[in-house]
């Protein structure tokens, strides 16, 4: 069972990818921004799949820090540049 | 109207008696002890020399930053805006699914805006984020008491489905909302 | 134990359909703000099937209490990330103005 389990981290890291592209296309800010979004829930599934094929339970803990981080992440993101053109 | 239609409490701290306090506290230190136990897991009784003093420090920290709510929020209205939540999040997902996996896309994107009566601050980030993770609805921006919503498919009236939301969060953080017939344009 | 497995491998599968659904709609919707709704609403819901999932092939209670914080946490993300970025476009800060 465990060992199945790295195909829908495979199929999961696709998804990923296969959403970048948006990002690098773009066109506006907005599709770019999202990155932020598509990494962070996809990325902490990967995880969590990936926790039992690599018998590795602190990926689980690598997978909640990355929660706590996704609202910051997009914070930090969307002020950025609103900062930078106010002055 | 009986009651002016109350801000919120500021200190928070006022006409609060200090059974309710120390109550608040040992809840507090309850839950922050859950939330460390959660992350340790139970086989390292060792890891309390830090988690005692990080629990601790967590719920001075609550204290110090947090004002009290001033009316706290209602156990049973949350009990029951769970399942609603659940359902209506997994329609969300279900919906936008459904609309972008079929052959040709089904969507009518469209801005409209929505008047919140919810009065606290707490509850009205609470709904501004319901409103994203619930069908149809993206929360874009709120100016005052309007929230503008981006609907995926406005070609469906969401007021009524907000207004129920509403109704719902008012009951979970113990509001009045006022009666009104129809919402303004 | 088998039912249960399989029980868990239908629900990873129905979360992977939806992280495919959110990327589908990432790629074919037409504007920015649709695509905020496929990303934000499919990717949750298929994170929670997942992490459902993984719970049914693996029931410890402790498990259960680390992936309902980071569901919680994520939610709250998502939530508010998509309402800081449909802000931003909403406003038209920067090169987003229509």
């Amino acid at each position: 069972m465990s060992e199945l389990l790295a195909i829908p981290a495979l199929i999961l890291l696709l998804t990923l990818g296969a959403g970048l592209v948006r990002v690098v296309i773009g066109p506006t800010p907005t599709d770019r921004l999202m990155a932020a979004q598509l990494t962070g829930t996809t990325g902490i599934a990967t995880l969590l799949v990936l926790a039992p094929v690599l018998r590795a339970p602190a990926l689980v803990d690598v997978a909640l820090v990355f929660a706590l981080l996704a609202a910051v992440a997009a914070a930090a993101f969307t002020r950025q540049r609103r900062s930078a053109e106010e002055p | 109207m009986s009651s002016p239609p109350s801000s919120v409490d500021r200190d928070g701290t006022q006409g609060r008696s200090p059974v309710l306090a120390a109550l608040s506290v040992s809840v507090l230190t309850v839950l922050f002890a859950g939330l460390w136990l959660t992350l340790v897991g139970p086989t390292d009784p060792g890891s309390w020399i830090i988690g005692v003093p990080a629990v601790i420090a967590a719920v001075w920290a609550r204290q110090r930053l947090a004002p009290a709510p001033g009316r706290g929020l209602s156990l049973l209205g949350a009990l029951r805006f769970l399942p609603v939540f659940l359902i209506e999040s997994f329609k969300g997902g279900i919906d936008v699914a459904r609309r972008v996996l079929g052959t040709r896309l089904r969507v009518e994107p469209g801005l409209l805006t929505y008047r919140l009566s919810l009065d606290s601050r707490a509850a009205r980030v609470f709904f501004v984020d319901l409103v994203s993770l619930l069908p149809g609805t993206l929360s874009a921006d709120l100016q005052g008491d309007t929230l503008v919503v981006h609907a995926l498919d406005c070609r469906v009236d969401a007021a009524p489905e907000l207004l129920r939301l509403e109704r719902h969060v008012a009951r979970v953080f113990r509001e009045r909302l006022p009666e009104q017939g129809a919402p303004t344009p | 134990m088998v039912a249960l497995h399989w029980l868990a491998a239908a629900l990873i599968l129905a979360g992977l359909l939806f992280f495919v659904a959110g990327t589908v709609g990432l790629l074919r919707l037409p504007d920015a703000l649709s695509r905020l709704h496929a990303l934000t609403k499919a990717d949750n819901l298929g994170l929670f099937l997942v992490a459902l999932g993984l719970l049914v092939a693996n029931p410890e209670p402790f498990f259960a209490l680390k992936l309902l914080l980071i569901w919680l946490l994520v939610m709250a993300a998502a939530a508010t990330g998509a309402h800081l970025i449909a802000k931003r476009a909403v406003r038209g800060d920067g090169e987003d103005a229509p």
